[in-house]
């Protein structure tokens, strides 16, 4: 056999004895399961049931109410009925009413001034004024939403009521009128949890392979410093065939992961879910790649198990957050946004969100996808790297010297 | 004889902080990052100019009139006109735009001929923040639209312009939002979140250095140091962790309410007596943690998965009132929900401090709920056995 051929020999059989040892590893070690299994098994769940009733609904608000007539007792009925809110009391004025805000009863005041039905009568604007407590966006998203479909509600009411008074049959005259539609796209329900749960789940996929890889890495090097900077349990593999050997056993392990995570929750909580499932998985594939070789950047990092946890748990709020789903990344800075391009997870959530809620094909994703490719390149190149400059051993001898002076000491 | 015992558990905690890289980082170098990302990165305060595309089937005056008011509001910024439906939904599909506006064949010619066209706009919901500002620049754009023409339509029958602005809008529902007139992102988001991050390094941080001992088997000398009490063990081990936690809550209170100008309409004073108070509840959550599971991994992926959930369970962003009561309630074991709340009674409402009395009892009473296990937590120290 010629030497080219025994190589590439040697390099598969390497390859294939690394995907062998890396189940070994996996599956004796507890630690590592719980992250690649019992993490994505329960977290998404967890997470969906926290946000699951999806709407704010029935919000408790004052009313003040100076004017007492029908047409402001009114004005509260039609508030009472709306899906936002839910008239708690009435309050004889706006300092009593203030005060059950303060004790957190409510989180409105709806104040209803004396001369409301004078000026409705008059045919002139009553203005009636809304309090909205600012703890949550979401809360005060919900009331002024509800507030102008109200007005809206209530002064098509009024108008017809009124133009018969004013001296016209009002068929009479061709009364101009636009009508508008509000479709929303994505999430129809505009509930929150459609709208995070998407996101959420890719970033759960690539946090519970980073964690499980990084604990992984780092119980090697806790078994290096034990026996003076060798791992008795590494397979002899060429640098490659260790790194694709490995990634080879992630994602065989995350194959019934993936249809859980990706399919059967959005299924479970009747999430949005359109688009053809062979896409997730084709475009999800790169990006475990990448958040692996990630990983396995990381884990040179982190010397002992259980420092995974700490230095790893704490990126997920920024990897949140540098994915521009909650805060769009047209309105990041250009480093936040470069950061963001990054991270595995910036292009997964972008690219699965608009694939699983907006029903995109792959062929238009084609940007994440290529760059989820990228970056799995990119980190394998710097992984590569790092493992053949520990195999140079230069950075061992070093250890091993260190290690000598203070056993000398 | 007391006493040299909780300065020698002291000088041992502050050493244990040094001797490895991680606490620093986690501590010191984690944390001041963190505030200066989430800071820096909700400065604009709102994503106004949310892109959207026009949809203009019309082409009329008209048309390109509601063209033109959609560009002129600070919502939404017009990126481009596209000439299909499908093709707006493909540019919404890869992400350029965010929403779009739709109008009609024969909008104009419908439009004054009183046969009601109607404008139908597009907003894409799976990302909140922008939809829901698209959402808004759309549908003030098309009220007023419908509104001008009725007024000219009106005003050409001879009714006086007074009358058709009280015709138009017979009620008007005028909102106000104190605390936050600006519907500013940062302050709504970053006081939380912050203190929610804080919490998170200071429950892994807590277990680690408190469980480590066990996995190096160096618990029984820790406890011998602090003369056998676990209560003047813990205190030592925590007690210079407490002092570095504080500073960055001090600094992150400084970053936000100083640098940042956030409205403060109570005493400061409150916020910091409420930082502070949390970071102890924070570390007595820990500890709690660690007397009923005494073992490093576990302990962490406990304190990890609380630290994670209470970004959501906390109720920064869903109300607690409106979650399952089952899960809702699990808002009240978390010291930062306290945090949380008494920033919005103090700092955005600027109420009495009457009015959050509880939130301070609750954020005491944790130390005293950690107190009970420690026997548990000593009996483990004695016999440190590591479970990888």
């Amino acid at each position: 056999m010629t030497n080219a051929a025994t190589n590439i020999k040697q390099w598969f059989l390497g390859f294939f004895r690394v995907w062998q040892r890396e189940f070994y590893l996996v599956f004796h070690d507890v630690g590592v399961m719980m992250f690649f299994f019992l993490l994505p098994l329960l977290y998404p769940v967890c997470y969906t049931l926290i946000y699951n009733p999806e709407i704010a609904t029935d919000m408790p608000v004052v009313v003040v109410d100076h004017s007492r007539t029908a047409e402001s007792r009114r004005l509260a009925r039609m508030l009472d009925a709306t899906q936002a809110a839910k008239i708690y009391n009435y309050a004889p004025d706006l300092a009593a009413a203030r005060r059950i805000l303060n004790n957190h009863d409510a989180f409105g005041i709806l104040e209803i001034p004396e001369d409301y039905s004078r000026r409705l009568g008059r045919g002139e604007q009553a203005v009636a004024t809304f309090y909205c407590d600012m703890s949550l966006l979401l809360r005060y998203r919900t009331f002024i939403s509800a507030l102008a479909d109200l007005q809206l509600a209530i002064g098509a009411e009024i108008q017809a009521a009124e133009l018969s008074q004013v001296a016209m049959v009002s068929s009479a005259v061709p009364m101009t009128k636009i009508n508008s539609d509000a479709r929303m796209l994505g999430d129809p329900t505009q509930g929150f949890a459609s709208f995070v749960m998407p996101g959420i789940l890719v970033l759960i996929l690539q946090q519970s392979m980073v964690l499980g890889v990084v604990m992984l890495g780092a119980t090697a090097s806790e078994r290096r410093r034990r026996n003076r900077g060798i791992d008795p349990l590494q397979v002899q593999a060429p640098a490659g065939a260790t790194l694709l050997g490995k990634v080879m056993c992630y994602l065989t392990l995350y194959a019934p992961i993936i249809i859980y995570v990706l399919r059967i929750v959005p299924m479970m909580f009747s999430l949005p879910h359109v688009g053809s499932d062979w896409d997730y998985v084709l475009f999800i594939l790169p990006m475990l790649v990448a958040s692996a070789f990630m990983g396995q950047c990381i884990s040179w990092l982190v010397t002992e198990r259980e420092e995974t946890m700490l230095a790893v748990v704490f990126t997920s709020v920024v990897f949140l957050f540098l994915s521009g789903l909650t805060w769009p990344r047209y309105a990041m800075s250009p480093l936040w946004v470069l950061v963001g391009d990054m991270i595995p997870a910036t292009w997964g959530v972008e690219g699965f969100i608009r694939m699983n809620s907006n029903g995109s094909p792959l062929y238009e994703q084609a940007h994440p996808y290529r760059m989820l490719w990228l970056l799995a390149a990119l980190y394998f190149t710097i992984s590569y790297a790092l493992l053949r400059f520990y195999r140079s051993g230069w950075y061992t001898r070093r250890l091993n010297r260190r290690n000598q002076v203070s056993d000398n000491a | 004889m007391n006493l040299h015992y909780l300065t020698d558990s002291i000088a041992r905690g502050w050493r244990q902080l040094a001797s490895r890289r991680i606490y620093m980082v986690m501590l010191i170098v984690v944390p001041v990052l963190f505030g200066f990302f989430f800071l820096d990165l909700l400065e604009v305060g709102l994503p106004l100019k949310v892109p959207v595309a026009v949809v203009d089937m019309d082409d009329s005056p008209l048309s390109r009139q509601v063209t033109r008011n959609l560009g002129s509001t600070e919502l939404v910024d017009v990126r481009c006109k596209v000439e299909s439906f499908h093709e707006a939904q493909k540019k919404v599909r890869s992400g350029e735009i965010f929403g779009f506006f739709y109008l009609p064949e024969q909008f104009q010619k419908k439009a004054l001929g009183g046969d009601e066209p109607t404008v139908t706009y597009y907003s894409n919901l799976t990302y909140y923040v922008p939809g829901s500002l698209a959402f808004k620049g759309f549908k003030t754009v098309a009220v007023t639209t419908t509104g001008a023409l009725v007024q000219t339509t009106l005003v050409s029958t001879g009714i006086d312009s007074n009358t058709t602005k009280s015709l138009l809008q017979p009620v008007a529902i005028q909102q106000q939002a104190p605390g936050n007139p600006w519907m500013n992102y940062s302050i709504y988001l970053s006081p939380s979140f912050m203190a929610a991050f804080l919490a998170l390094i200071i429950l892994g941080v807590t277990v680690y250095s408190i469980c480590s001992e066990i996995k190096y088997g160096t618990s029984p000398q820790w406890l011998r140091t602090a003369g056998g009490s676990m209560f003047i063990a813990l205190t030592g081990k925590l007690v210079p962790q407490t002092f570095i936690e504080i500073c960055m809550g001090m600094a992150y209170l400084g970053m936000m309410f100083g640098i940042e100008s956030f409205p403060c309409n109570n005493h400061f004073s409150h916020l910091v007596l409420a930082m502070v108070l949390m970071v102890i509840a924070c570390q007595a959550f820990a500890v709690a943690v660690c007397c009923v599971v005494p073992n490093l991994r576990l302990a962490l992926i406990v304190v990890s998965l609380t630290g994670i959930l209470s970004f959501s369970i906390a109720g920064f962003s869903f109300p607690v009132q409106n979650m399952y009561g089952s899960i809702g309630i699990l808002s009240y074991i978390l010291p930062v929900r306290y945090f949380f709340l008494i920033y919005i009674d103090q700092a955005l409402n600027g109420i009495p401090l009457y009015f959050s009395r509880f939130y301070f009892v609750a954020l005491l009473l944790f130390p005293l709920v950690a107190m009970p296990g420690m026997g548990r937590l000593k009996k483990r120290c004695l016999n440190p056995i590591y479970v990888p």
